[in-house]
């Protein structure tokens, strides 16, 4: 496959960057995303030129550093599939690929592609926890939880927090994300003694970090590589207004 | 821990505001309708329930300061929300595909500013008589010999001016857009979602919006083809 790449360079925090294109030659269907950016990489570096930087780790789909924008979707066209397990059988030979980081005040750029993601470890640290006695490790059944308790909770836990969901949002809202730390611990009986000054600490965390709000265009929904329902953005919702009238 | 204020301005919950604000909003508009076909039923049916609102009195008023706080207290939020927002993501793609927004969720900002501006008009035209002083000035004797404002024959005369009537229907237009979203994503905000209704609720709010157009434009229409003299 002969592909045009358009790919978003910055040197750094500080710089300005553009947007700047390469022609790439033979390209394998078999390939994956980041294995044709590697390949990239390498011509880059014959050149003598600075290869693009991208952040991965895993490679399977599971740690969630690959964001990038692809075509103007998260994680590229393909639904359920991070950049890692995305492969160019997706494209078609001539096509021009568009790569841009995400986009939000919150994640800003580090270096082309890779952005600064400690926004949502700030979140996660401001309520993302739940708060249990030192001492021998628990039984994992010592307290039963129901089957559909379980899939609801463990859907939301499925959150990899790659940050699909505020570069698809027209707002750069990180409701989904938030809402699946939230409602995966207040599912769960163990979630239950700080339900609700988790959601009114994590609320103001994502608030102050300068993540816009949810209007409820549901394309963090679409992007999200896990597959993460609005529905836990409601369940947010219905424990913040009890929060905000019954907290101390 | 903050104060139950810094809670309400927190994006969740301005937005919640914005919903039932908007929700409120809705409700009014549908009975608004319900007494505007009353035009249908001739000049007795209409001027009647216009002197009946008169003869509530003191609770039009209420209904009137609730409707009138509804709407700054969308507008307020809904600008609050918007620069937020804006200001959340400064430097735009070059590339976007959107895959689950809509045409109408994506411009709810400027369908409410222009339906704000639109209702400016209507009220200084329906409500101060600002407009066509003379079509707003007429009245009307009851069955039971009460002289009453004649809303009738003002609407008809009114609606007769085909800007009148284009720019009105412009306007309901937009209701009809700003509807499709609002409605379900009110819902979603309040916090009611669940894959056994969600359906529903997208429909009722569709079912709304078309409502609200085949209603409120049938008058103008009805006028202006002189169905209804
Ligand atoms: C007066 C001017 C108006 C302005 C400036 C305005 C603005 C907005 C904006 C910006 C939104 C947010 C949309 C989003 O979340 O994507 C919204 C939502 C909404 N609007 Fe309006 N609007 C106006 C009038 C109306 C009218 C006439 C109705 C009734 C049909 C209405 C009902 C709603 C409802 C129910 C929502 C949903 C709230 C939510 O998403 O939770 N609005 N409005
Ligand atoms: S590299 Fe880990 S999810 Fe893609």
């Amino acid at each position: 496959m002969k592909l045009k790449l358009h790919i978003w360079r910055q040197k750094n925090a500080a710089t300005s960057g553009k947007m700047t294109s390469y022609e790439m030659d033979n390209v394998s269907p078999d390939m994956s995303f980041l294995e044709m950016l590697d390949v990239l990489n390498e011509k880059i570096i014959e050149r003598g030129e600075e290869p693009v930087a991208f952040e991965h780790d895993c490679r399977e789909g599971i740690c969630g550093s690959c964001g990038m924008m692809i075509n103007g979707m998260a994680h590229g066209p393909e639904k359920l599939t991070t950049t890692c397990q995305l492969h160019m059988r997706k494209f078609n030979d001539g096509d021009e690929i568009t790569i841009e980081p995400w986009r939000a005040e919150a994640f800003p750029v580090i270096k082309d592609l890779v952005v600064d993601r400690s926004s949502f470890d700030r979140i996660i640290a401001s309520g993302g926890y739940v708060n249990v006695n030192t001492g021998g490790v628990p039984d994992a059944n010592a307290i039963p939880i129901g089957k559909k308790v379980a899939d609801y909770a463990f859907n939301a836990a499925a959150c990899i927090g790659c940050g699909a969901c505020v570069a698809a949002c027209p707002n750069a809202s990180a409701m989904l994300f938030t809402s699946a730390k939230i409602s995966h611990l207040g599912s769960l009986p163990q979630g239950q003694v700080e339900r609700m000054d988790r959601v009114i600490n994590m609320v103001s965390t994502m608030d102050n970090e300068g993540f816009g709000g949810c209007t409820n265009h549901l394309e963090c929904e679409a992007a999200c590589p896990k597959g993460i329902s609005a529905e836990y953005i409601a369940q947010m919702n219905r424990d913040m207004m009890k929060a905000t009238f019954t907290v101390r | 821990m903050a104060s139950i204020r810094t809670y309400l301005q927190s994006t969740i919950m301005s937005k919640v505001i914005m919903a039932l604000s908007g929700l409120a909003v809705i409700g009014f508009l549908l009975a608004h309708l319900a007494g505007n076909l009353l035009v249908f039923g001739g000049p007795e049916a209409i001027n009647k329930y216009g002197q009946g609102l008169r003869d509530l009195g003191g609770l039009l008023w209420v209904l009137r300061g609730g409707i009138v706080v509804a709407f700054i207290a969308h507008i307020f939020t809904s600008i609050h929300l918007k620069q937020r927002n804006a200001s959340a993501r400064k430097v735009s793609y070059a590339n976007t595909q959107p895959v689950n927004s809509t045409f109408a969720s994506r411009t709810m900002l400027i369908s409410g500013l222009s339906i704000l501006i639109y209702l400016l008009f209507h009220l200084s035209h329906f409500t101060w008589g600002m407009v066509s002083t003379k079509s707003f000035n007429g009245s009307y004797i009851l069955q039971d010999g009460r002289i009453v404002h004649d809303v009738y024959a003002m609407v008809v005369a009114d609606f007769q001016n085909p800007i009148i009537s284009i720019v009105y229907i412009v306007a309901v237009t937009l209701v009809m857009f700003h509807t499709t979203h609002a409605f379900s994503s009110a819902f979603q905000t309040l916090g009611i979602n669940h894959p056994s209704y969600n359906g529903l609720i997208k429909k009722a709010g569709l079912g709304i919006a078309i409502l609200f157009w085949i209603g409120y434009v049938s008058i103008p229409v009805a006028i202006l083809g002189q169905f209804v003299k």
